[in-house]
């Protein structure tokens, strides 16, 4: 076993013996981004149908999802059961997070491999798939949750010959993460697919549309389909004929798919809508296009663009070269004939800010920020793009953890660089009017800008990356064989990684920093002072020392025999450095002593190094001072004394004198006082 | 031509101008020996006849007298030379007439000057007993100062003396170059 790489604790299992993982079934159906689901044998409950789930570690999870659902569960739906933590042997011994759920024996409508269950015919679609959807989408819309993981294969018949469907779980993975382009609504189909936010009651009717379109043409609309040109033909044709490529569904089930499928959300069906389609008084919608047609086209390499939505896209994809466009464009001009329904006030191209090119100067460093402005200028309700990439500012968390699983560095650097107050401020007020959802997002993700352009330990993106996902397990690499969740079971791995000889310098792991700093009390400064200690290892082991046993104090944890022996190892040099020889043996007797009770606490509260380091450094000063003295003292008097010495003639007269005047007044006595 | 300004003497500063001038290294004594004279004149003239005779090396002394230590030289002597003229003196103040006869006995001159005479030897001899007495007082010392420096050495070990520990010295250190061949 690696040492550096926490070891799984033995025979654990959160639900004791009830549920056995049967890692060797796995069901590719129940799948997500977010885990891989395995048939499961519930002991207590052995004819009981059920699928484990075992969690990915760099996928956030929706927690609310799970505390709203488990008590109360929704009908219609795959509900979690239980979760907790489990070692699972798959790939090797790994711990990981495990979620019970029910499961739907029938099948998915659709499978992974984009076959049609052979159930599946119209009527049941109108008569019974829409009706169970609808069920457990209004369930979840009234407690405020959003499904976005609505697709033909995450539907599922109840059992094998019954007609009643359930929906797929939608608690393992973000909303809309890595979903298909096809299967998000139009406006947040355009951002990145791990990006898209929490989304809306509308975009889920979306998604139920899309599904119904695919299972009614038996196949997976979006295969084999490109993201750009499905853009385009979502935008130009409605993303109903774009998807269905031309074919029409007749009869109600048509114009049920088309209502829910409209592209803009004030047309959309809602659930009201199902209802009235049921009863037979639906009226069928039409989709508009008028809103973000352009007076007229703009040529942007070499393709003229009509639609601003879909020119925000290009110039999203393209940055560099809607800058250099830009800056050849006399921008109110282009704006007035562009939009002339559209007032574009000076404020407003002051914020948005589009300079001309002064002589040769190549791009600037505001190039990227001046072509979002305009982005959103154009598209004001769609994501923000910057630098190539497309994120709505509440799916920013999901994001940056995917940044983060797939260590893709530019992406973070791209997230970090966005983090400029005066940017946000310049885009608010530009979709302002549009989109007043997009300041309450801002704030939340504001709040952390002083974190992610920090470089400090316990900040930076690490910090943003915990912040944002309260849920997500510390993702350091010393930590990918077991799930950390809390600061108890952190410290818990650390023990097992000291007990096998790891875990060197692990407070200089950021993102095990970040991690403590975000659910443990208020670190940064003990942070900071680690950091400053980075060079000197033993006031480095004193600090960790310090930091431990304040964890280990505050979360009233028992005793951790291997971390303390650890830190007391680690604190061999530190004792080796104490100059007083006494000091050395005392300290090395109370460390020996804590070392077998195993009280992280102990240490700074029996032995407290950096107090007991800095007496000994002072105490050695002034030891050092004094025996300089004596150094001094002893060259002086080795040194020959002769009567020539100032000293000595000085004593020698002086006490020649005394002796004189001595003799002087005995004479006189005598002289005086014969008898 | 243009006259350069005249440099003014650069004024000494406040604390050296206010300092005052040092005390006459005789100190009180001749004053002191002026005035005793002088009132012993007044009561037996004989008396101061023989007191100034008698302390004739001293006046020299004070008056001829140079470098460091003068007052405490001059003491020295004047203490030796007193002590050698009292028996005279008590001999004179009973019997004045006898003033002349004391003066010009030798053994009276030599044991006065003669005291005089031993004054000088102490202060020659003073200075080497002293540079005897101190040395063996400097050597009590130097045991104190050692056992202080052994103790605080066993405390806090060879580091204390500001030297680097033996044996905790670099690899680098130990390894001997190899001469290129």
């Amino acid at each position: 076993m690696s040492g550096e790489s926490a070891p799984v604790p033995p025979g654990q299992s959160a639900f004791g013996e009830r549920y056995v993982v049967m890692t060797a079934s796995p069901l590719p159906e129940f799948s997500t981004a977010g885990g891989e689901a395995f048939k499961v044998n519930d002991q207590q409950e052995p004819g009981r149908e059920l699928y484990a789930l075992v969690h990915n570690p760099l996928v956030p999870l929706r927690n609310d999802v799970y505390r709203s659902i488990k008590g109360r569960p929704i009908p219609n739906m795959v509900n979690p059961v239980d979760r907790g933590l489990m070692s699972i042997d798959k790939n090797g011994r790994k711990q990981r997070l495990v979620t019970i759920f029910e499961r739907p024996v029938g099948g998915p409508l659709m499978g992974p491999d984009g076959k049609v269950n052979p159930r599946v015919n119209t009527n049941r679609l109108r008569q019974h798939v829409v009706l169970s959807v609808l069920k457990a989408l209004a369930a979840l819309h009234k407690r405020g949750i959003f499904h976005r993981n609505l697709k033909p294969s995450n539907m599922y018949f109840a059992t094998k010959d019954g007609d009643e469907v359930w929906i797929g779980e939608c608690y393992s993975t973000p909303p809309g993460f890595r979903q298909p382009f096809a299967l998000e609504a139009l406006d947040l189909a355009l951002a990145d697919d791990t990006a898209r936010g929490a989304g809306s009651m509308d975009s889920d009717f979306y998604q139920f549309g899309v599904a119904l379109q695919c299972l009614y043409f038996g196949e997976q609309l979006w295969q084999g389909r490109k993201r750009d040109a499905m853009v385009m033909a979502r935008i130009n044709q409605g993303s109903y004929w774009a998807l269905s490529g031309g074919r029409d569904i007749p009869g109600a089930l048509g114009s049920l798919i088309k209502g829910m499928m409209a592209d803009e959300p004030d047309e959309r069906w809602g659930a009201e809508d199902v209802l009235d389609w049921f009863d037979g008084v639906g009226k069928p919608k039409r989709t508009s296009l008028k809103a973000w047609t352009m007076n007229r086209p703009t040529n942007f390499k070499g393709v003229a663009y009509v639609d601003r939505r879909l020119l925000a896209d290009a110039f999203a994809r393209e940055p560099r070269e809607a800058a250099s466009f830009l800056k050849k464009l006399d921008f109110p001009s282009w704006a007035q004939l562009s939009f002339r329904d559209e007032i574009l006030t000076e404020r407003l191209e002051a914020v948005i800010d589009v300079r001309p090119a002064e002589g040769f100067s190549g791009a600037r460093a505001d190039d990227y920020k001046m072509v979002s402005r305009v982005c959103m200028f154009l598209h004001p309700t769609g994501p923000v793009h910057f630098r190539g990439h497309s994120m709505f500012l509440d799916g920013m968390g999901s994001m940056i953890a995917d940044a983060f699983a797939r260590d893709d560095r530019d992406l973070l650097a791209v997230i970090t660089d966005m983090m400029d107050q005066k940017f946000m401020s310049a885009l608010t007020e530009i979709c302002g009017p549009r989109d007043p959802g997009f300041a309450q997002r801002l704030q939340d993700f504001k709040r952390l800008f002083h974190h992610g352009t920090s470089k400090s330990l316990g900040r930076g993106m690490e910090r943003v990356l915990y912040e944002m996902n309260p849920i997500l397990p510390c993702i350091s690499p010393r930590f990918d064989n077991v799930w950390i969740g809390s600061i108890k079971q952190l410290m818990n791995a650390l023990d097992r990684l000291s007990a096998s000889g790891g875990g060197r310098n692990i407070l200089l792991d950021r993102h095990v920093a970040a991690y403590c700093n975000t659910h443990g009390p208020d670190l940064s400064r003990d942070f900071n002072k680690l950091a400053a200690a980075q060079n000197d290892p033993g006031r480095f082991a004193s600090l960790s020392a310090e930091f431990f046993g304040l964890l280990q104090r505050r979360f009233k944890m028992g005793a951790l025999p291997h971390l303390t022996e650890k830190l007391v190892d680690s604190l061999g040099p530190v004792v080796k450095g104490l100059k007083n020889k006494k000091r050395r043996e005392t300290v090395q007797q109370q460390l020996d002593k804590i070392k077998k009770g195993g009280d992280i606490t102990r240490l700074t509260s029996d032995v407290n190094m950096l107090q007991v380091q800095a007496e000994d450094a002072r105490e050695f000063g002034q030891a050092r001072n004094l025996i300089h003295r004596i150094e001094r003292e002893r060259a002086r008097l080795n040194r020959k004394i002769l009567p020539t010495d100032p000293e000595a003639r000085l004593k020698g007269i002086k006490g020649s004198r005394t002796l004189a005047f001595v003799v002087m007044v005995l004479v006189g006595f005598l002289t005086m006082f014969p008898g | 031509m243009a006259k350069k300004p005249q440099q003014q003497p650069k004024k000494a500063p406040m604390r050296q101008r206010r300092r005052r001038k040092p005390t006459s290294e005789i100190g009180g004594l001749a004053p002191l020996v002026v005035v005793g004279l002088i009132g012993i004149s007044m009561f037996k003239l004989a008396v101061a006849g023989l007191l100034l005779i008698g302390l004739l090396p001293t006046f020299v002394l004070g008056i001829t007298g140079r470098g460091e230590h003068k007052n405490y030289k001059l003491q020295c002597v004047a203490f030796a030379n007193i002590a050698g003229v009292l028996p005279f003196v008590r001999q004179v103040w009973d019997h004045p007439r006898e003033l002349m006869q004391t003066v010009i006995d030798p053994l009276v001159v030599v044991i006065m000057f003669g005291s005089a005479a031993i004054g000088y030897a102490l202060i020659y001899v003073g200075p080497m007993v002293a540079a005897v007495v101190l040395q063996s007082l400097a050597q009590e010392r130097l045991k104190t100062l050692s056992q202080q420096r052994t103790t605080l050495v066993e405390a806090w070990g060879p580091e204390v003396l500001g030297a680097a520990p033996s044996g905790d010295e670099p690899d680098w250190a130990n390894k001997t170059p190899k001469r290129p061949q």
